[in-house]
């Protein structure tokens, strides 16, 4: 092994009060790796996120993001290269979506006070490049056609979208993605795997929460299983999904059935966060 | 939204609309008072009997014949956003008509005035109320219909004309404004209620006027135009003492006003567009002010040397951004009730101090008095100027002063809206924890917020400073904090035009109604309270909040507090 892992995380715990949320979780992230992380309700995968990000401070453990240690500040580590998207969307609602995605490029751009102030000729070229590639990357993930609409009146797929388009802005080296397919019906669900293998190719690393099994099995390089703040199991898709442990925790109940609770997650998270 | 009205679009014929619009025309020909005062005849020819003289007519009542015929014509037409046209209409009727009501019966000693006594009648004002009220009535519903949006672009030439014409015809409709209704005081007893009353007409006029989607399409264009159009209003504004409103007392009071859109300007950048809720704002004005008394080399000052103004405005506005930072430093810790809590604080002690004299730089009680006139150029500020063969008026050379100032804070106003740190600052407004996840140093953005807005003030205050010629602790009080506060929600928060109509409105206001002041506040709360209720995103919404509060009008948001769901 000649260079580091894209992100890498050591024994991470997080405890709220009483509650062990995270209990020594590890997880490592080679360069252009999609890894899937699932697991029951409750099982602490948002707050790994949360912990990853800087948005809650660990109890104990470390995160190196290409082998240096992260900064332990939200802001710190979106600048470092780590970005994410949340699991009950959180756009900016009455900006447009254009600027939406700019407030992804505010890290990668260098404009301080006094030229935001006088507008000077390097200020708009800063500016006309970061439009540019904001433009790009709607056009990426598909959404060139309403970048002068507001967020808040998108369709609840596109909006997923959108926080992708956002995240991506930030010129990121690992990307998280919190649920991107929740709420979403089979051909947005489908276009959504499309769009993070292409992300993937363009040398970002993923990360992904989701639910939905069939999707991170056929989606993934390798499989985290977390279960009540426990790294249960890590392996290939293969080897998790014919792990006995894994079947029995997460997957014991019969296919049916966990498709149902799928469903029954999904619309719930969709009706709290869209607001349609 | 389900009772949604379609009638704007269906049925050339609308009975009680056009019932409305008769009914308006007759009420601008009916008699409206049945007396002569005693302050003598009211304005506009009230006592007029009925068809006696109907080319006569004059303020109030040409303007409610007026929008009676604008009605009945737009109701037979088939013109887009028609339903908003007659209901901005039927608002501006009964604005009118019921300000002259209320004036005539307080002022008449009762109903007497305006039903029938001795053998006189008059019965105008319910007969133009009635019209109003069904031209309200029967498009109550309008706002379902879409804004007409007028698509066509033009040639450069007719872009700019189209400009011109619009920034002339506001010029005209300012200085009609401000001039509606005269002085006011002894001189002239109906000030008030003509101000009042052309208020409303001009409130539904443009209420109309953007019904047909007039008003956002020049704001399109002057977006597209912006230099131009930035170009065109500053002349315009260098052409108001050219108007009716050219005398030393009108430029003295736009001047003033012109102060404190300034300032409700960097407001805005604080409220508007950081959403950081500043109750103490004014103190910033203050500290620019006193800065700016101390070294103008007043005898009654401390330090009692002259610095050149441009320099002294420099200084003060400095020393104001200092204090905005400190300010601001606690912003960090502390969110929403809890910063305007310290900002309120901050007020208070600045009031305190400047009341006690802190340091002998506030002369407490007894002010700074005497503050030297401005001297630019070999210009004496207070004299009136002749240039070419045109005798301007004393005030005028500090009218042009502060018509630049409040350009200059329009253009760091709009510059920092459109740029990376603005982008922040409504980011962070919008969302603070999404704000720092993508990036956004929130403390450092809130701390600029606050240096920008207070800056702002404090050259805002340096120029007041010399503009009263004397600065007292009385000038920085609690009141005008939230009068500017109201001045940019009254306007539209995020917005320059909405800033500056607030601050025009709620401090002309007063010169206006000066037989009404011990009632100020009571009518700043009702027409606040009216505003929040019928209009809650102000008078010239930012596009932006224009669209999320419409669309909260339909469903309520969810709003998520914690990162995890
Ligand atoms: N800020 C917090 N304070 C206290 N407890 C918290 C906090 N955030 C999360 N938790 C708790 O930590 C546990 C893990 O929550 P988390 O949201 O990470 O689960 P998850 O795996 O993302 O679940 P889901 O699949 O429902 O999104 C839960 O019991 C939750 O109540
Ligand atoms: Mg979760």
């Amino acid at each position: 092994m000649s260079s580091a892992p894209a992100l890498q995380a050591r024994e991470v715990s997080m405890v709220f009060g009483g509650l062990r949320a995270l209990n020594n979780v590890s997880l490592e992230l080679a360069k252009g790796q999609i890894v899937g992380l699932i697991g029951p309700n409750g099982a602490g995968k948002t707050t790994f996120f949360n912990c990853l990000t800087g948005l809650y401070t660990p109890t104990s453990g470390q995160v190196l993001l290409g082998g240096t240690q992260l900064p332990g500040d939200p802001a710190e580590v979106t600048t470092a290269g780590l970005a994410r998207t949340f699991q009950n969307i959180r756009l900016f609602p009455s900006m447009t979506v254009l600027e939406n995605v700019l407030i992804g490029r505010h890290v990668r751009m260098k404009q301080g006070p006094l030229s935001s102030l006088l507008h000077g000729p390097a200020f708009q070229r800063g500016e006309r490049a970061a439009r540019e590639r904001a433009r790009e990357l709607l056009d990426f993930v598909g959404l060139s056609r309403v970048e002068d609409e507001l967020s808040r009146n998108l369709p609840y797929g596109d909006q997923r979208r959108l926080e992708i388009a956002r995240a991506l802005a930030t010129d990121p080296s690992v990307l998280l993605l919190d649920e991107p397919t929740a709420g979403m019906n089979p051909q947005e669900t489908e276009a959504a795997r499309q769009l993070i293998f292409r992300i993937r190719d363009t040398g970002i690393s993923v990360v992904v929460i989701e639910h939905d099994t069939k999707f991170i099995f056929t989606l993934c390089d390798r499989v985290t299983v977390l279960v009540q703040g426990e790294l249960l199991v890590e392996g290939t898709p293969e080897e998790v999904r014919g792990d006995p442990r894994v079947v029995e925790a997460y997957l014991g109940k019969p296919p049916e059935e966990v498709q149902a609770v799928v469903e029954e997650i999904t619309h719930g998270s969709a009706e709290g966060a869209s607001g349609e | 939204m389900s009772e949604v009205s379609t009638a704007g679009r269906t049925g050339l014929f609308r009975p009680l609309s056009t019932a409305g619009a008769v009914a308006t025309v007759l009420g601008a020909l009916l008699p409206w008072a049945t007396f002569v005062f005693n302050e003598g005849p009211y304005p506009a020819k009230a006592t007029l009997q009925f068809f006696d003289a109907p080319f006569a007519l004059s303020g109030f009542r040409l303007h409610l014949m007026l929008f009676g015929l604008a009605a009945l014509v737009v109701g037979f037409t088939r013109l887009p956003g028609r339903g908003r046209v007659l209901r901005a209409l039927g608002w501006g009727v009964l604005a009118v008509s019921a300000v002259n009501t209320v004036f005539l019966i307080s002022n008449g000693g009762g109903f007497g005035a305006v039903s029938a006594s001795d053998g006189a009648f008059a019965f105008g004002c319910y007969v133009g109320l009635a019209g109003g009220a069904l031209l309200v009535a029967d498009n109550w519903h309008a706002s379902a219909e879409p804004l007409p949006r007028w698509k066509f672009s033009l040639p450069l030439w007719a872009a700019w004309l189209v400009l011109l014409v619009s920034f002339g015809a506001v010029l005209l409709l300012v200085a009609a404004t401000l001039t509606a209704g005269g002085l006011g005081g002894a001189a002239d007893p109906y000030a008030g209620p003509v101000f009042l009353s052309f208020l409303g007409a001009a409130g539904g006029l443009l209420g109309g006027l953007h019904g047909t989607g007039l008003l956002s399409w020049i704001g399109e264009l002057s977006e597209k135009h912006r230099l131009f159009s930035v170009l065109v209003l500053l002349l315009c504004a260098l052409g108001l003492p050219l108007t009716s409103a050219g005398n030393e007392y009108w430029m003295t009071v736009a001047a003033n006003i012109g102060v404190y859109a300034a300032t409700a300007i960097g407001l805005n950048i604080v409220v508007g567009l950081a959403g950081l809720l500043d109750l103490g704002y004014v103190a910033f004005m203050g500290i620019g002010a006193f800065v700016a008394a101390n070294l103008s080399g007043a005898a009654a000052s401390a330090l009692g040397i002259h610095v050149p103004f441009l320099l002294a405005a420099v200084i003060a506005a400095v020393i104001a951004g200092i204090f905005g930072v400190i300010v601001g430093s606690p912003t960090l810790r502390v969110r929403g009730d809890y910063l305007a809590i310290v900002t309120l604080a901050f007020g208070e002690i600045f009031r305190r101090a400047a009341q006690n004299n802190i340091g002998g730089l506030t002369g407490g009680a007894n002010a700074i008095p005497n503050i030297p006139q401005v001297e630019l150029f070999g210009l004496e500020f207070n004299n009136p100027v002749t240039i070419g063969g045109l005798q301007l008026p004393g005030g005028v050379l500090y009218y042009f002063l502060i018509v630049l100032l409040v350009a200059l804070t329009m253009v760091a106003f709009g510059n920092l809206k459109n740029s990376r740190i603005g982008r922040a600052w409504i980011a962070i407004r919008e969302d603070e924890d999404v704000a720092r996840a993508m990036g956004i140093r929130t403390g450092k953005a809130k701390i600029l917020a606050f240096l920008t807005g207070a800056t702002l003030a404090g050259l805002a205050g340096a120029v007041f400073a010399h503009k009263t010629a004397t600065v007292s602790y009385e000038s920085f009080q609690f009141l005008e904090s939230v009068t500017l506060l109201a001045a940019v929600i009254l306007g539209g928060m995020g917005t320059i035009p909405g800033a500056v109509l607030g601050a025009a409105l709620l401090f002309v206001l007063p010169e206006k109604l000066r037989e009404f002041s011990d009632y100020r506040l009571l009518l700043f709360g009702l027409a606040l309270v009216l505003i929040m209720r019928f209009r809650p995103q102000g008078l010239v919404p930012d596009r932006h909040r224009r669209a999320e509060l419409v669309a909260e009008d339909v469903e309520l948001p969810a709003a998520p507090k914690e990162a995890t769901a």
